[in-house]
Formats: C-alpha cells, sequence, structure tokens
C-alpha cells in the first residue's frame, strides 16, 4: 500500500518534550503502521498547535514502487517525506478524492490564513454557518496585503481544513462547502 | 551563513542548490507549481510550497508568490538558479529591499548587464576588446569602405532592420566593399523599408568561449578558466568541455587579467560568467556577460575540483574568498553532455513519462538529474532532463569516458537527444577539437545526405 506523509506546518510554539510536543518520527512510524490494513484514507491529528496528516493513496503500480525515489532524512520540526512517483499523491487533488459532497474552497495564493479580519473580530465562519455567493470566508495575507477570500457557491461550511495564522500554499483546501 | 535557503527553482539545478545547502548545514524551502508536486526538489526540500499553476509566469516567475512564500517560511536569502528570475534586477532588488539576501550578483550588477548595449560599452570601457566594426549605422558606401579597411577583411555588412540573411553581404577584399554596400543597402531597403547599413568584422570560424570568475564582497576575485560552448543548435548549446582545446595557456592566462581587471573596475560580487567570441586567428571579444550560474557548471567544478554553487552561497553570506589565482589550476579535462527530452532528429520536445531508465556511473561520471523512473518531463518548461559530465586527466580520456557513458544511458518513454550526443561525441571534428559554432549545423547536414544517398541507393537496388 502506497502510503503518503505530508505537510506537518511547523508553529512558532516553543519545543516540547516529546510526547506532548512536536511529532517524533517514531510516532509517525507507529501511526502509518496502525493505519495499515484499515480502511482509514486521512487521519489528521493536532496536538498542542502541531499539526499532522496521514494520507493513504491508492495502491502505486510495482514500477513505481521499485522507482528509486531518495528519502530523505527529515528535519526535526518539518517533514517532507517521499510521496511515491504517481498520479495517485498530488496534494491539491487528494481531497477531492474523497467522497464527500460539496465543494472544495482553495487557497488562490501562498500566504497566511486567517479566520478572522482582526484578532478581536469573531471569525468570518464557523463549521455549520450558511453562506452566500460572495461572502467573505476568510483572509489570505501576502506580502502585508490581507486578501479576502469569498464564496462561489452558496451553501453550509462542512469543514474548515486549516488552522488560524497558518501558511498556506497555491492550492491548498481551505474550506469544505455543502449545499445548504 | 544563512538558516535557511529558499530555492527559485526547478528540475536539476533546485536539487543541485538543495544538496550545497544540506552540505553547509543550511535548512532549504523548494517553490514548486501544481505540476510539479512530485518533483525531487520537493522531496528533497526540508520545506515545500506551492505558489501556483504550472505556467511558469504563474508559478516560477510569479514574484508575489515566491516572496509570500519566502516570507512565509522564514527564510533569510533566495538562490535564483539559472532562468526564471535569476537575471530579473527587478526581482533581486526587490529581495534586497525586504531584507533578503539574493544569492548572486548585486541587482544594479543585473541591471547592467542585462542591457546588452551598455554591457559591451561599459566593458570595453573597463578594457574589454569588443568585435570591430562601426558602432551606429554607415552613413554611405564611403564611409563603409573606410571603416571596412580600419578594422580589417573579411567584413560582414548587416541591415540595421535586417534578419534572416537578407540585406547581408560578407566581403573580403576592400574593392568590393562600395557595390556590396550598395547592393545589400538597395536589397535591405526593399525587403525591409530601410536601407540602413553597420559593419563589423567578420569572423568565419566563431568559437564560443566563455570565462568564469568568481568573487567574494571585500575585492577578492578569481577566474576559473574558460568554458568551450560552440557546439550549440540555435544558440542553444548541447555539449561543453573544458579546458578549450582553442586556448593555450598563455591565452588563457591573458584572457583571465582583462577578465578580472574588468570585473575589479565594476566591483562584481559572487560568480559570473563573460562570453567572448574567439575567432580563428585566436583572439577574442567581448560578447555579452552572464550574471548567474550557468547550466555547464559542472565542468568547470570537474576541472578545478571546486564547488561553484557552494561558494555562491558561501560568498552571498559575506565569507572571504580563500583561493588565491595561483592556487587554482586546472587539473582535469571535462565534458558534459545536456541530455533533453527531445527528438533526436527534428529536436521538437517530447514530454512524457519516463518508464525506464538507466543512468551512467562509474568512475569519472556524473549525472546531475531530477529524473526518476515514472518521472513525467512536464511540457510547461525547458527539455533538460539530466546533465552528463565525464572527466579524465586528459581530453582523450574525458572523450573515451563520455562516448563509454553515453553508451551504458537508457531512457524509456521519451525520446532524448542521446542519439545525438553519441554523434557529436564521435564526431572526427569534435575529437580533434577543430570545431566552432557551426558544428551542429554540419553534422546534421551529414545525416541527412547520408540518408539521401542510403534511399538511393535502396531506390536503385
Amino acid at each position: 500500500m502506497a502510503r503518503r506523509v505530508e505537510h506537518v506546518e511547523r508553529q512558532q510554539a516553543p519545543e516540547l518534550e516529546a510526547g506532548e510536543g512536536a511529532f517524533t518520527l517514531d510516532e509517525v512510524k507507529a501511526l502509518v503502521k496502525v493505519l495499515e490494513g484499515t480502511d482509514v484514507t486521512t487521519l489528521r491529528w493536532q496536538r498542542n498547535g502541531q499539526q499532522i496528516v496521514i494520507r493513504r493513496g491508492r495502491p502505486a503500480a510495482p514500477a513505481a514502487m521499485a522507482a528509486p525515489v531518495p528519502l530523505m532524512v527529515p528535519h526535526t520540526n518539518t517533514l517532507a517525506a517521499a510521496p511515491p512517483p504517481g498520479p495517485a499523491a498530488a496534494p491539491a487533488a487528494a481531497p477531492k478524492a474523497e467522497p464527500k459532497p460539496g465543494t472544495i474552497v482553495t487557497s488562490p495564493f501562498v500566504g497566511t490564513f486567517y479566520r478572522a479580519p482582526s484578532p478581536e473580530s469573531p471569525p468570518f465562519v464557523e463549521v455549520g454557518t450558511v453562506v452566500k455567493k460572495g461572502q467573505a470566508l476568510c483572509i489570505v495575507e501576502a506580502m502585508k496585503l490581507m486578501n479576502e477570500i469569498e464564496a462561489e457557491s452558496p451553501g453550509k461550511i462542512a469543514e474548515i481544513f486549516v488552522q488560524n495564522a497558518t501558511p498556506v500554499e497555491f492550492g491548498q483546501p481551505l474550506f469544505r462547502i455543502e449545499p445548504a | 551563513m544563512f538558516k535557511k535557503v529558499l530555492i527559485a527553482n526547478r528540475g536539476e539545478i533546485a536539487l543541485r542548490v538543495i544538496r550545497a545547502c544540506r552540505e553547509l548545514g543550511v535548512q532549504t524551502v523548494a517553490v514548486h507549481s501544481t505540476a510539479d508536486a512530485q518533483s525531487l526538489h520537493v522531496q528533497f526540500a526540508d520545506e515545500a510550497v506551492c505558489v501556483g499553476p504550472p505556467p511558469s509566469k504563474d508559478s516560477y516567475l510569479n514574484v508575489r508568490a515566491l516572496m509570500a512564500a519566502a516570507e512565509v517560511t522564514n527564510a533569510d536569502a533566495i538562490h535564483p538558479g539559472y532562468g526564471f528570475l535569476s537575471e530579473n534586477a527587478g526581482f533581486a532588488e526587490i529581495v534586497e529591499r525586504v531584507g533578503l539576501k539574493f544569492i548572486g550578483p548585486r541587482s544594479e550588477m543585473l541591471r547592467l548587464m542585462g542591457n546588452k548595449v551598455a554591457a559591451r560599452e561599459r566593458m570595453e570601457k573597463a578594457g574589454l576588446p569588443l568585435l570591430p566594426g562601426a558602432r551606429g549605422v554607415l552613413a554611405d558606401a564611403g564611409e563603409a569602405e573606410r571603416i571596412a579597411n580600419e578594422i580589417g577583411f573579411p567584413v560582414i555588412l548587416k541591415a540595421a532592420a535586417g534578419g534572416g540573411g537578407r540585406g547581408m553581404k560578407i566581403v573580403r577584399e576592400s574593392v568590393h566593399v562600395r557595390r556590396a554596400f550598395e547592393g545589400a543597402s538597395a536589397e535591405a531597403l526593399a525587403a525591409f523599408g530601410d536601407g540602413s547599413m553597420y559593419l563589423e568584422r567578420y569572423v568565419e570560424e566563431p568559437r564560443h568561449i566563455e570565462m568564469q570568475v568568481v568573487a567574494d564582497e571585500h575585492g577578492h576575485i578569481i577566474h576559473l578558466g574558460e568554458r568551450e560552448c560552440s557546439v550549440q543548435r540555435r544558440h542553444q548549446k548541447i555539449v561543453e568541455e573544458a579546458p578549450s582545446p582553442a586556448v593555450t595557456p598563455e591565452m588563457r592566462r591573458e584572457m583571465g587579467e582583462i577578465a578580472l581587471k574588468a570585473m575589479r573596475d565594476i566591483r562584481y560580487n559572487n560568480v559570473g560568467t563573460i562570453e567572448f567570441l574567439l575567432d580563428e586567428k585566436g583572439r577574442f571579444y567581448f560578447m555579452e556577460m552572464n550574471t548567474r550560474i550557468q547550466v555547464e557548471h559542472p565542468v568547470t567544478e570537474q576541472v578545478y575540483g571546486l564547488d561553484l554553487v557552494r561558494l555562491q552561497l558561501l560568498l552571498a553570506a559575506g565569507e572571504e574568498l580563500t583561493r588565491t589565482q595561483e592556487s587554482v589550476v586546472p587539473r582535469f579535462h571535462a565534458i558534459e553532455c545536456r541530455v533533453n527530452a527531445e527528438d533526436p532528429e527534428t529536436f521538437a520536445p517530447s514530454p512524457g513519462t519516463i518508464t525506464g531508465l538507466h543512468q551512467p556511473g562509474g568512475y569519472g561520471v556524473r549525472v546531475d538529474t531530477m529524473a526518476y523512473e515514472q518521472y513525467r518531463v512536464q511540457p510547461y518548461y525547458d527539455s533538460l532532463v539530466a546533465k552528463l559530465i565525464c572527466w579524465g586527466d586528459s581530453r582523450e580520456v574525458a572523450l573515451q569516458r563520455a562516448r563509454r557513458a553515453l553508451g551504458e544511458y537508457v531512457v524509456e518513454g521519451i525520446k532524448t537527444n542521446i542519439p545525438f550526443l553519441r554523434r557529436v561525441v564521435g564526431d572526427s571534428r569534435f575529437q580533434a577539437g577543430k570545431y566552432d559554432t557551426r558544428i551542429v549545423e554540419q553534422i546534421q547536414a551529414e545525416i541527412r545526405a547520408s540518408r539521401a544517398g542510403a534511399e538511393k541507393a535502396a531506390l536503385a537496388s
């Protein structure tokens, strides 16, 4: 079974003891092992501001398995593990493959994701909020410019994929909106 | 030293920079388009940020996205690689202004060398020879004759508005200048509606020679000899070697001295390459300067035993150059073959998935590549798939090694120019070191002629 560990975002939190703070490589390995043989395709776990997402793709072709993709030793807080080559693991496309209804709102550019217009304000939306087309969902800040991201279709916020004040990349899923 | 470097590039050069950073203990950030999510540079880097969709203008040339990526990842320097934004003075200036280090020369150097006319004027002032000729448009046939006699024959008359060989005449003797000028000028007037002409020395057997310079930010500068890049098609280099078979140690010393003098004059910093045109009599003329690391930098590395990308990083971080000119000597001969995803005959691009791959190896062989089995060569970017660099303690050994290594290469699923590379390396002119920028055309003409001959023979039998 092809497996993939992606995108453990580094937070500004201080380093904590293993077991409470940063995920260690052994923990990640253990997690992946636990998932083997199950039907779980995605696992998301947050702990003290750290987030880990494990996504498991379709089995790769034998040729792809044999492909010499080197796995680099990851550095402390950031984990960029090697996915198998092949179509199974395009990050932006992966959530679309999940059989959940609705549309995925993705980030139109690289920046920092904010759920509220200012630190004192309440979030633009919460899970369950019914939104109109054109309603502001969040802000993606890039180079000091605050860009409001609007809903392209009306519906109900079913999922929020990103934590407040974390970096997002182009095409990264932000919200899932279900038909209301 | 920097803590974290963002590499604003893709492919083999992004990997090359990531490797140099890792050896120095510097963290790396890869940026990529959605098309490159599976690329090795994304997997090798400590962090990766998707900056946009496949078209370069929206991703690798997207200054805003790149700067935002540097911001969210807390990078303190940006390495531009080659191509893309590597020689974009505006980008370098933005990087400098937000307090990050642009790993390359100062933006003013990029701006100077980016303007070819201004660069030539400035370099002439700094003592580099330019190709003799009229700097502007000729007034009449009389002036053409006077200037031609001054600079010596042969000369070439070119239409100022010209192109495609029209309004172009090569003149070998003084008595023919007037007639040639009038004829070419009339032809240019008819073809382009503008009869103005200029003139320069005509080089019959031009060779493309370039000098590698390395400078720190404290006034120390050395050169690492020349590279011979005459094997090119439509100004795209295919095979490069160092040292050049046409450059003697005396020429190298002379070229190096005036190059370093000019570089000191403009207070050049970081690495750069000065391109010269070398004529059949061994005279060289400044053409332009490249203010970036070049694709063919590995041949110099193998000849001199110095890591140019590591040097780029160290020098950009403000370290002093520890080598002196006397302490760098060319110890080996190296040849680089560029493996491109293209049809070996038509040179048409051939993107697709690599289904089988065997890269050459063994003693004296280096392959810089982002390719692996099942890697998809994208249609959005250039066709370079790998650089095969072979070296030995003599040109003969390097040549034998290059032929051996090309023989081992297997790339399946896409077409590559490897058959053409084998032809170049086996060519008698190339083997003898007696070739110039016409060699690719000559080889292609011979291929066509032998094919026509074979067809005729087949019809006759």
